[in-house]
């Protein structure tokens, strides 16, 4: 991604290599979601590739977006992991709309609960299974 | 009153982190072979650690960043990979040396073999943070800790702390120990004063209670009274091994030689409040250390971590610090000497300071994230002093290690 990206959220000229790529992600209740692993870069429809620039269509998240950003041998057995855990044979990386971001600041916040994504899985797996079995799972927030 | 609290994070992160199973060795064990000829390092670590952890507090506070957070972000992926890893190995091996060290209080006190206790240990600092609140949980075993001060009582009363100083402006090894053996012992000691882990706690504390801009003051305040503090108690426990142990020569290969200075001057209560001081500092460090590994973690992967949501809402970092305490206690159970583990958490500790100070002095000058609190002139000087010195270190230290054989 040599060429800056440039995208308008809220008149504010934003650099997408330096203000949205490897950002902490939050959901409308503050929650931690993941980080900005990768983008999903969208040519606009109709428009020939190279006539238009593209836009940021989503934000990619998840060990299945982070294993080819890392590359290599280590980026493999990210993504391989990502495969394993996945309950389709062929996974593509979690997908977060661009559509739902309300603000890029400290964190990129979204209008929506952790809950309804995709790249969660794996946190409500271990939930799931591991900590909501330990007594005092559920105590408040310390 | 309430701000007059909020410094028991400092103070904690002083005893329980700066004072921890590796300064204890580092210092009785310079203390017994180098006498004072090495307290400048204590000195130079203590100064380091103030600047950094200031700037990681300041970071936290306004730009709402923990230190992993920002490495990730600064460093990218891969990097902040290759960080991740070797932080966490080192934190791992400092948590193995922490739960050991705490089994060994408890066999000094008990007679019984610290194998047996460390099960115990491990169950216990699982569930401190499983249960125990985080601010609760800081306070408890920073101000207990402090009983660690009848360490300078001790100093203090044999008369000594004359003759201590006048040596610790010798600034050459003594006669029986060799130039690079002096300075693998000084890295381990800036290791032990400087250990990344107090940066992730520290900053990942000032999340985890939501300071806000106007905590500034009680962050400098934390940094600039705790540490130094946990120097004094460093040096005093140095001092003891020098003036006791040095002139016997006496070797510190296990933590009852650490609290000889003390029982010797102070008898029987003395080693009772020193080793009580021990228990609850050593403690608290295999809180901070098992609770830092699953801040990395959490940090890099923007998982949701820490104490301040219900554990079932940060299922994957209450996993991360389950394992590590469960692995920790697995290596410890070994009989893995855990003396050894400790002076080699700490001098490669030395080795990573870069890895984690780096990123810490960049962000602390972006005003993208601080806004007008950047770096003062004075405070960026010293800090990129001390970023030579560290790099310095770490390209230095796996040659001594070997000429030296890791200070043999």
């Amino acid at each position: 991604m040599g060429e800056p990206l440039v995208n308008e959220t809220g008149g504010r000229i934003i650099d997408a290599g330096t203000h949205l790529l490897d950002r902490q992600i939050s959901d409308k209740d503050g929650e931690l979601v993941g980080k900005v692993d990768d983008l999903e870069l969208t040519f606009p429809e109709g428009g020939a590739p190279g006539a238009s620039p593209p836009f940021v269509s989503a934000i990619l998240a998840g060990p299945g977006a982070l294993g080819p950003r890392l590359g290599g041998g280590v980026g493999r057995v990210v993504s391989g992991t990502h495969a394993i855990l996945h309950p389709s044979t062929r996974p593509g990386p979690a997908r977060i709309a661009f559509g739902v971001v309300t603000k890029v600041a400290a964190n990129v916040e979204l209008a929506v609960s952790r809950d309804e994504l995709d790249v969660v899985r794996v946190e409500n797996w271990v939930r799931e299974h591991i900590i909501s079995k330990i007594p005092g799972a559920q105590h408040a927030p310390q | 009153m309430k701000k007059l609290l909020e410094i028991t994070l400092g103070i904690l992160t002083a005893i329980g982190g700066f004072v921890d199973i590796g300064d204890l060795v580092a210092n009785a064990e310079t203390g017994a072979r180098f006498r004072m000829s090495l307290a400048w390092v204590v000195v130079v670590g203590v100064i380091g650690i103030v600047l950094y952890a200031e700037m990681a507090g300041r970071i936290a506070t306004i730009s709402k960043r923990p230190v992993f957070d920002v490495i990730r972000e600064r460093l990218g992926p891969r990097l902040g990979l290759v960080n991740l890893v070797a932080s966490f190995f080192i934190n791992f091996l400092t948590v193995t040396a922490e739960i050991a060290g705490v089994a060994l209080v408890l066999e000094l006190a008990s007679n019984v073999n610290y194998l047996l206790w460390i099960p115990l240990v491990a169950l216990m600092v699982w569930m401190v943070i499983w249960r125990v609140r985080f601010s609760a949980m800081e306070k408890i075993y920073g101000f207990l800790g402090l009983a660690l001060a009848v360490a300078v009582v001790a100093v203090w009363k044999s008369g000594q702390t004359h003759a201590l100083l006048v040596q610790a402006t010798h600034l050459h090894p003594p006669a029986t120990e060799s130039w690079p053996r002096y300075f693998y012992f000084a890295i381990a000691l800036l290791g032990a004063a400087m250990t990344p882990y107090e940066v992730f706690f520290f900053s990942s504390g000032a999340v985890e209670e939501g300071w806000t801009p106007s905590d500034l003051m009680v962050n400098r305040m934390n940094v600039y009274i705790g540490f130094p503090l946990g120097g004094i108690l460093s040096l005093a426990i140095m001092g003891g091994a020098a003036w006791l142990l040095a002139p016997r020569g006496i070797s510190v290969d296990h933590l009852s030689q650490v609290a000889l200075p003390v029982s010797h001057v102070l008898g029987k209560i003395g080693l009772v409040v020193f080793l009580f001081g021990m228990f609850m500092a050593i403690f608290g460090a295999a809180l901070e250390t098992a609770l830092s590994a699953g801040y990395a973690v959490g940090q890099y992967f923007g998982w949701q971590w820490g104490k301040f949501v219900r554990p079932v809402e940060a299922s994957r970092f209450h996993l991360v610090v389950l394992l590590t305490i469960i692995l920790a206690a697995a290596l410890a159970l070994t009989t893995v000497d855990p003396i050894k583990v400790t002076e080699y958490s700490i001098v490669l500790a030395a080795a990573a300071l870069p890895l984690t100070y780096f990123p810490i002095l960049v962000v602390a000058n972006d005003p993208d994230y601080m806004g007008d609190k950047t770096n003062s002139k004075f405070s960026n000087a010293l800090a990129f002093i001390y970023l030579l010195l560290l790099i310095a270190v770490s390209v230095a230290t796996i040659p001594l290690m070997i000429v030296t054989k890791a200070g043999a």
